[in-house]
């Protein structure tokens, strides 16, 4: 027994030293400045009030976050990430993951992520998105797949249903555009960009059948693809002004201003429509999974380790500590407490008591059935940003209508596709 | 003696060198570059002879960014040169010196601010729902107007923002410039009967030839890099009716592909392209 009970202790001890030798080590290589480069998340401001906890976690590192916008934060990353790489933490997502991570620009996570931190508690969809070639490569900040969002006021004074497919949404929302009131039926994204007009396209074209590649060869030059634009241009009559060349801001920024009836975008969208201080339709806002066939834009951002910046294993550890860190139960709940509900990743902070309390349960069933319909919509391949990017722009001319042949433009895409293959390799 | 003659290039060698450097070592990469096939998610990279200049010319977004910078290069030094001479001679013909003080002052203002945030302040007056620029119209039709999302108007509103930052600036300076003229000429203008009009187009404004000459090519360097307005602004849109020729080589180069030879192709032929026109220019009007 006393033998017992000595081994019991000494493998205490041992442990116990090995966690103090651990965290010397990491006190002595954890200083400086860890450097970030994120898009504005309330999340990551929130954080930046707890510096003295990071600091005294990593035994005296500190982090600075630098802000760019989304188009502009995924042209800098890749621009610093591929000359000098200044950044130490890349703020990455579903759409680039693939390139960054062929590109060897960031390291696999797992490797420097502390394993109590509890990776497997992020939401599995949004590990889905962050894992390319059978390897997680970021730690969620926010993520999700669509809903529907609609004025509850505006359809019940219309005697509308809430709609649960395509066409009953394309009816609704001709009836509901009422723009001399100051009511558009819709909101859609116009502005170019694999992650804004056509992250919005996609649902109808993987809705409608469509594929982006059969191995090297492209396959998205399709009748879905036809029929996918046809039907987005012809929502887009009824869009807000400003949505025509606007993104996620313009979309967003109509609907919380009461000036749209409903609208298919992502989940963070629910978060700023029921908070009455970003919106004056609040109260008045009622959710659904996307209306059939359309599938839901999966999709995730966050933290990935820079490989140049962090040239040796105990800096790429200590910006895996930090991320781990950032990403944490702990640092998750703060956020869920602060009301930031588009910052929640974690299964078991969207399934504890405070959300429901929070959020009630309407919200909950909206996001476990959105998450039947939720699909990876984009073409999963480091080439992807360049294609998605040059669609855009011809998805863009179509909508401001400076070209009009769709069948030409997906004829353009292709050509391009093939190149972009040929090229690649 | 000997030190004496050789200080000016003890000085200015070192200066002269950095500036060198500064400006040959890109520059010479850039063309380097460009005769390669680099990508910036690919380290490597072969030698590709002309093959970027070449399909640049059948890249129909390429020939659009040519044509948008022309004539955005026309419009906003036009429009720039047009208001500032036709605002100096307004001052100078109407206000009191209090006046002109105070005028020049808020004349000043536009071109102070960084042109990033004047490009969110106007891209936000230009709101379609909540512009204050565009309110009136919508107050008076019912109807919203959208001028950047229109491919027919946007490049234009984004020339009326350039103009207000320069225009108003130039405006203080043709100002100043007509206060430095002799009064002499004016007086015997008007001895013989002219009119006010005929005294600035036969007298003032031939008087201010070479500074009016300076201030064009100044414009006209400044308004080729008129990315960050644009950028802000339509980002190139609608379509690719707005991208100018440095907005699409940053596109190509960071934005969507990271064709960085590709991109520097483009760069090198603006850089050659600019050189030729502005010393055939600058010999054909040099006064």
């Amino acid at each position: 027994m006393t033998s017992v009970k000595t081994l019991v202790s000494s493998i205490a001890y041992a442990c116990l030293l090995a966690s103090s030798v651990s965290s010397v080590v990491l006190a002595a290589e954890c200083s400086g400045t860890i450097r970030v480069l994120a898009q504005p998340r309330d999340g990551l401001t929130l954080l930046e009030n707890y510096k003295d906890e990071f600091a005294k976690l990593s035994g005296g590192a500190s982090f600075e976050i630098d802000y760019l916008n989304e188009n502009d934060r995924r042209a800098k990353t890749k621009a610093d990430a591929s000359t000098i790489g200044k950044y130490n933490v890349y703020y990455i997502d579903e759409a680039n993951v693939a390139l960054f991570a062929s590109a060897g620009w960031i390291a696999p996570l797992m490797d420097y992520y502390p394993a109590e931190y509890d990776y497997a508690d992020f939401d599995p969809g949004r590990q889905k998105v962050a894992t390319y070639d059978g390897k997680a490569w970021f730690a969620p900040l926010t993520g999700g797949g669509d809903l529907l969002v609609y004025r509850k006021d505006l359809l019940e004074a219309a005697g509308i249903k809430p709609p649960t497919t395509l066409d009953e949404m394309k009816d609704a929302v001709k009836k509901l555009h009422q723009p001399d009131k100051g009511i558009y039926g819709i909101a859609l994204r116009g502005q170019r960009g694999s992650g804004a007009n056509v992250w919005r396209w996609m649902p109808y074209f993987k809705g409608f059948g469509g594929e982006w590649f059969d191995g090297n060869e492209p396959k998205f030059n399709s009748e879905a693809a036809v029929k996918a634009t046809e039907t987005y241009l012809e929502l887009f009559k009824y869009s807000a002004p400003g949505t025509q060349t606007g993104g996620w801001d313009e979309s967003v920024g109509a609907f919380t201003s009461g000036q749209v009836a409903m609208l298919v975008e992502s989940t963070p969208l629910v978060g700023m429509a029921i908070d009455p201080k970003s919106s004056q339709v609040a109260g008045k806002v009622g959710y659904l999974p996307p209306p059939t066939p359309l599938t839901g834009g999966g999709y995730g951002h966050g933290l990935a380790i820079g490989t140049k910046a962090n040239a040796d294993e105990a800096s790429k550890a200590c910006a895996g500590l930090f991320i781990a860190w950032a990403t944490s139960k702990e640092n998750e709940q703060r956020r869920l407490e602060a009301n930031q509900f588009s910052e929640l990743n974690r299964t078991s902070i969207m399934t504890s008591e405070t959300f429901a309390k929070l959020y009630g349960p309407d919200l909950g069933q909206a996001l476990a059935d959105t998450g039947k319909v939720t699909a990876v919509n984009f073409w999963q391949s480091p080439l992807w940003p360049d294609l998605g990017d040059r669609w855009g722009i011809i998805l863009e001319e179509l909508i401001a209508g400076s070209r009009t042949d769709i069948k030409d433009g997906l004829a353009e895409l292709e050509g391009f596709a093939k190149d972009l293959v040929a090229r690649s390799q | 003696m000997t030190s004496r003659t050789r200080l000016p290039t003890i000085f200015l060698a070192p200066p002269l060198l950095i500036l060198a450097a500064l400006a040959f070592v890109p520059t010479a990469y850039a063309v380097y570059i460009s005769f390669r096939n680099r990508e910036l998610s690919r380290p490597d990279g072969s030698f590709v002879g002309l093959a970027n200049y070449i399909d640049l010319f059948s890249d129909r977004r390429f020939v659009n960014a040519v044509g948008v910078s022309l004539t955005w290069e026309l419009v906003t030094v036009t429009l720039t040169l047009l208001v500032a001479v036709a605002l100096g001679i307004l001052l100078f013909e109407f206000a009191s010196a209090r006046q002109r003080a105070v005028l020049t002052l808020v004349f000043l203002v536009p071109v102070i601010l960084p042109r990033v945030s004047a490009a969110f302040v106007w891209k936000f007056a230009f709101h379609p729902l909540y512009g204050i620029v565009t309110y009136p119209y919508k107050a008076i039709t019912g109807q919203p107007l959208d001028l950047l999302s229109n491919p027919a108007t946007a490049l234009m509103t984004v020339a009326l923002v350039d103009v207000w930052q320069w225009g108003l600036f130039f405006a203080v300076i043709v100002l100043k410039l007509l206060e430095t003229l002799p009064p002499q000429p004016f007086e015997a203008a008007r001895l013989d009967h002219a009119r006010p009009w005929e005294i600035y187009l036969y007298v003032a404004l031939p008087m201010l030839k070479a500074p009016l000459i300076s201030l064009t090519f100044i414009k006209m360097i400044e308004s080729l890099r008129a990315f960050d307005l644009i950028y802000v602004m339509t980002r190139g849109g609608p379509g690719i009716t707005t991208e100018t020729l440095d907005m699409y080589a940053f596109s190509q180069g960071f934005i969507e592909s990271g064709r960085i030879s590709y991109a520097s192709g483009m760069a090198v032929l603006m850089m050659l392209a600019t050189t030729v026109i502005f010393t055939v220019i600058w010999k054909r009007v040099k006064p």
